[in-house]
């Protein structure tokens, strides 16, 4: 079987614990406003044109398409969306194993939302957990039930994303309704997986949420930690290259937005870390 | 009656230019012991431990000067073209000693007299030796005259501690921590300015100073810490002022303590920008000693150097050291490892890989100045393995090139060169009554040559393979052609092959193994082999700045690098080829046997603030050290940039006047670099 990845991170320390090697899913099912990896919120594979890398050798004549930008020497031109056996893809990320080793890393599954790839994702994280190595999905939540089913024997920790608990604010911010991501985040809880909460505060638009978050978490009985991210607009130019309407907020979320927001957390008597400092 | 500068080198310049054969050792020694008596001292206000003088590098001079003499006689003929084309340098090498510190400390300069005394008495043979132990005690005397002097002068401007220090130093060995930072310092003054040997370590400072620091009041130990490293960071040395830390002793027990961990701490909040420290990881070393060092370096402070304990160990004693003298190794310089009685020289020779590839590629030419500097040949070749013969047989004809050239000099060391006080340091030398230099006194007297640019011909090497004899996509004669007209028109070509080939450093399982068969292709011809001077040669993948200047004189290469930019550094990918990251770079290193290169295989690891913040970044540098170490890795340094803050240093130098960087062995104030540089690490820190 094969999967649709964007791309693979090596030396990744923010997805996880110890040295990770990130994947990148093609394809998502939530259309967050500020989302930082465009290129995986299509499930299509899809070609960027990076203007300002164009060294204008003429070796694309001019055309934007997979086979030109795999002859592309600039990096101008960008395919996202490559087709892996899980085989091959396995073996791949396991060439940093002495690194996860001795750092307590392995693989996380990012995307996108890997889960759309539910079957795939099993397949790769049972060949992984076979070699020994360890396994995180980072998940938006936004999925049917079933695949969390299917990944749970083989996960070692999510990484889950609350990105609003109200309902109207998550659907303005993401598109979506936030029902099923809290329900699924119950039932994995309830399932008993370790789960991370992220909380990717974006000033202005969901950083009213932290105190319903720790609130909801509180109810659950969460017993976890929960990361607060510090957003970005870095990645505009990418929106630019995929020819995609650029929807980051212009807005700067400072260390002390991410601190009172960690602060409000913690007094609901939740863990909490700023993600800035990872303390 | 001290004199000035002025005078003194007038002084000196009668005995450069006395014509005919004279007795370096004679000559040298009473020179030395002229400069000490004669010098002006100069007692510094921030000083605590020692004073400063005014003869700076005039003893040095007087061997550099017959170097430059010798030069003359053998840069002739080839070795001439070679210099203006740059395929090959050799030189002499008096710059990287290690004396022995543990006797220095644990004697003084009173004890230290004493055992030439005794020792002259008891092995003194004939009248050869007698001259040695002689020259040596004129040496010895001059220094207590010069501590005597300096004393004075320390009590007239109110420094009491420095000149009772000075005095008990005189009499007895040093008895506390003060003292033996005191000699410590001492002694690389007598060592570096007035034998002109130049000293590039102070020892493995932790394990030297410990039993005295474990003698004093906490606080009062801790200052002085301080300002012995603050002292020592003035000392006039040409790069940097190493000192070595952690390691184990000669029973393989770490030698750590919370000495170890004063002194990073110490490190991590001073400004000190002369001073590199280099950690030698053992398998026993504590993990949170490595932690405190990655913590210092995440804060800027990037002087660290780790080196792998049992790499350097097995590199030395494949190169023929003993193992009790490998395990008491020191590193000198940048990063190079000696063994216990070595006389360590690690700069003789310097060859340039891709220019071998270049000569294989062109009949034997140099691409830029046509000269006939490599052997000739048709540069036909009907497989990748006939190229690779060709090219292994050019690159050998540079070592037989470089090593005739540093035999010139090394055969002549009576003529060149002596060091009575850093010979006296080390009891089997002083048994022997014979100078490390003029007698060859050193139980191991080795050299060593670096080969500059490993990547830039691993690189082009494959590149070659895929464009010629893979894919068939042009003939060698077409891309000899395009090399030689440094791309002109081929841009499209030289993008691809720069950014889309397989590259070293990614983890591609060929290339990487074509980096190691270079390698010991490379080892096979210049460690073990035999030098002038009774030791053999040694190995280094040290390119260090030279890769600017070697890089300047190199034709176009094929792994499309444009003619005249620089070569890869040390081990190191090709800058800006590691598209695969760090995990894949330093496991692409670690492939290299090490052990084949006991002169250094370096690997330099660029990485912006961001990917290693706080203390998961703590973590994933300590994790990444162990793997590499764990793969095979020999040393390692890690630069930790922030562009932004690196172009704001550019824009307005006098607002970061603190902010350091990593130039490949040593440390400099980022302000200092060329605008080059400064652009350099500004798009290595963007990556």
């Amino acid at each position: 079987m094969k999967g649709l990845i964007s791309s693979i991170k090596r030396m990744e320390i923010h997805d996880g614990d110890g040295l990770r090697t990130t994947i990148f899913f093609k394809g998502c099912t939530l259309k967050c406003i500020w989302c930082h990896n465009p290129e995986s919120i299509s499930p299509m594979e899809q070609t960027a044109f990076f203007s300002v890398k164009c060294a204008s050798c003429g070796l694309c004549k001019g055309e934007k398409n997979k086979s030109t930008s795999l002859k592309c020497p600039t990096g101008a031109l960008t395919h996202f969306g490559t087709e892996y056996e899980a085989d091959k893809l396995c073996e791949i990320l396991a060439k940093d194993k002495a690194y996860f080793d001795n750092s307590g890393g392995g693989v996380t599954f990012s995307g996108g939302e890997c889960l759309m790839q539910a079957d795939f994702a099993k397949e790769l994280a049972e060949k992984l957990k076979e070699k020994g190595i360890s396994v995180y999905i980072d998940t938006c939540g936004y999925i049917k039930k079933e695949a969390f089913e299917k990944i749970i024997p083989f996960t070692d920790k999510f990484l889950y994303d609350i990105k609003a608990i109200d309902s109207k604010v998550h659907k303005e911010c993401t598109g979506k309704d936030n029902d099923l991501i809290l329900s699924n985040l119950k039932f994995i809880l309830e399932k008993g997986c370790d789960v991370e909460i992220r909380y990717p505060l974006v000033k202005g638009y969901n950083d009213s949420e932290a105190e319903k978050i720790g609130e909801f978490l509180k109810k659950c009985n969460f017993s976890g930690k929960v990361k607060v991210l510090q957003y970005h607009d870095f990645s505009g130019s990418r929106y630019e290259a995929l020819g995609m309407e650029n929807t980051m907020p212009k807005v700067f979320t400072s260390f002390e937005d991410v601190e009172s927001a960690v602060n409000t957390i913690k007094s609901f008597s939740v863990d909490c870390i700023n993600g800035i400092t990872e303390d | 009656m001290s004199m000035t500068r002025d005078e003194l080198t007038k002084y000196i310049d009668t005995g450069w230019k006395c014509e005919g054969e004279i007795d370096v050792f004679e000559k040298d020694c009473e020179t030395f012991v002229f400069l000490m008596d004669n010098c002006q001292i100069i007692i510094p206000e921030e000083n605590r431990f020692f004073v400063d003088v005014n003869c700076h590098h005039l003893a040095a001079e007087l061997t550099w000067y017959r170097a430059r003499v010798m030069k003359k006689e053998i840069m002739t003929g080839d070795h001439a073209h070679a210099n203006d084309t740059l395929a090959y340098t050799g030189m002499l090498d008096i710059s990287h000693t290690c004396p022995k510190w543990e006797d220095i400390l644990e004697l003084g300069f009173y004890g230290l007299k004493k055992r030439v005394e005794e020792y002259k008495n008891k092995y003194s043979k004939n009248d050869k030796t007698k001259r040695f132990y002689n020259g040596v005690l004129k040496f010895y005397d001059g220094i207590d005259r010069f501590l005597e002097r300096a004393a004075k002068l320390a009590k007239e401007c109110n420094k009491s501690e420095m000149a009772q220090g000075l005095l008990n130093l005189r009499n007895r060995p040093p008895r506390n921590l003060y003292e033996a930072m005191q000699t410590s310092i001492a002694y690389y003054v007598f060592h570096h300015t007035f034998e002109g040997t130049y000293l590039r370590t102070m020892g493995r400072i932790d394990a030297l100073l410990y039993p005295f620091w474990i003698k004093e009041d906490k606080e009062y130990a801790k200052k002085l810490i301080y300002d012995y490293f603050a002292e020592a960071d003035r000392l006039k040395a040409p790069a940097n002022i190493p000192f070595a830390f952690g390691g184990n002793d000669e029973k393989g027990n770490s030698t750590v303590s919370e000495l170890t961990y004063e002194i990073v701490d110490m490190y991590a909040n001073s400004n000190l920008s002369n001073t590199k420290f280099h950690l030698l990881c053992a398998d026993n070393t504590p993990d949170a000693i490595v932690s405190e060092c990655f913590k210092a370096i995440q804060r800027g402070k990037n002087s660290i150097f780790f080196l792998s304990d049992s790499k350097v160990i097995e590199s030395l004693i494949k190169n023929g050291a003993d193992i009790c003298d490998a395990m008491k190794y020191h590193i000198v310089g940048c990063y190079e490892a000696g063994c216990e009685g070595e006389l360590t020289c690690t700069s003789n020779g310097r060859i340039s890989i891709p220019k071998a590839l270049e000569f294989a590629l062109n009949g034997g030419r140099d691409m830029i100045t046509c000269y006939q500097t490599g052997l000739e040949t048709d540069s036909h070749f009907e497989t990748f393995e006939e190229l690779f013969d060709e090219f292994e047989r050019q690159f050998a004809y540079l070592c037989r090139q470089t090593m005739e050239v540093i035999n010139h000099y090394e055969a002549h060391y009576d003529k060149l060169h002596c060091a009575p006080l850093f010979s006296s340091t080390y009891p089997d030398t002083l048994k022997s009554g014979k100078d490390l230099y003029c007698d060859r006194g050193a139980k191991y007297n080795n050299s060593s040559i670096n080969a500059i640019g490993l990547a830039t011909a691993v690189d082009s090497l494959a590149a070659i393979k895929k464009l010629v004899f893979d894919d068939k996509t042009m003939s060698l004669e077409k891309l000899t052609e395009i090399l030689k007209s440094d791309w002109k028109g081929e841009e499209a070509l030289r993008l691809t092959v720069k950014n889309k080939y397989p590259k070293y450093g990614i983890g591609d399982d060929e290339t990487d193994k074509l980096a190691a068969r270079v390698v010991d292709m490379m080892s096979s011809h210049i460690s073990g082999k035999p030098n002038a001077k009774g030791g053999v040669y040694r190995l280094g993948l040290l390119s260090i700045d030279w890769r600017w200047e070697f890089g300047e004189k190199c034709g176009a290469s094929a792994d499309g690098r444009r003619r005249g930019e620089t070569l890869s550094q040390n081990t190191s990918a090709t800058f800006g080829a590691a598209r695969e990251g760090v995990t894949a770079h330093l496991a692409s290193i670690a492939r290299i046997d090490a052990s084949k290169v006991p002169n250094g295989s370096i690997a330099d690891i660029d990485l912006h603030i961001s990917a290693v913040r706080g203390v998961a970044g703590n973590e994933a540098l300590c994790a990444m050290l162990k793997t590499y170490f764990d793969l095979g890795g020999f040393g390692v340094h890690f630069n930790v940039l922030d562009t932004e803050i690196l172009k704001k240093a550019k824009e307005d130098p006098s607002a970061y006047p603190d902010l350091q960087v990593r130039l490949c062995g040593w440390n400099v104030l980022f302000s200092t670099l060329s605008e080059k540089e400064k652009d350099e690490f500004i798009a290595r820190s963007e990556i």
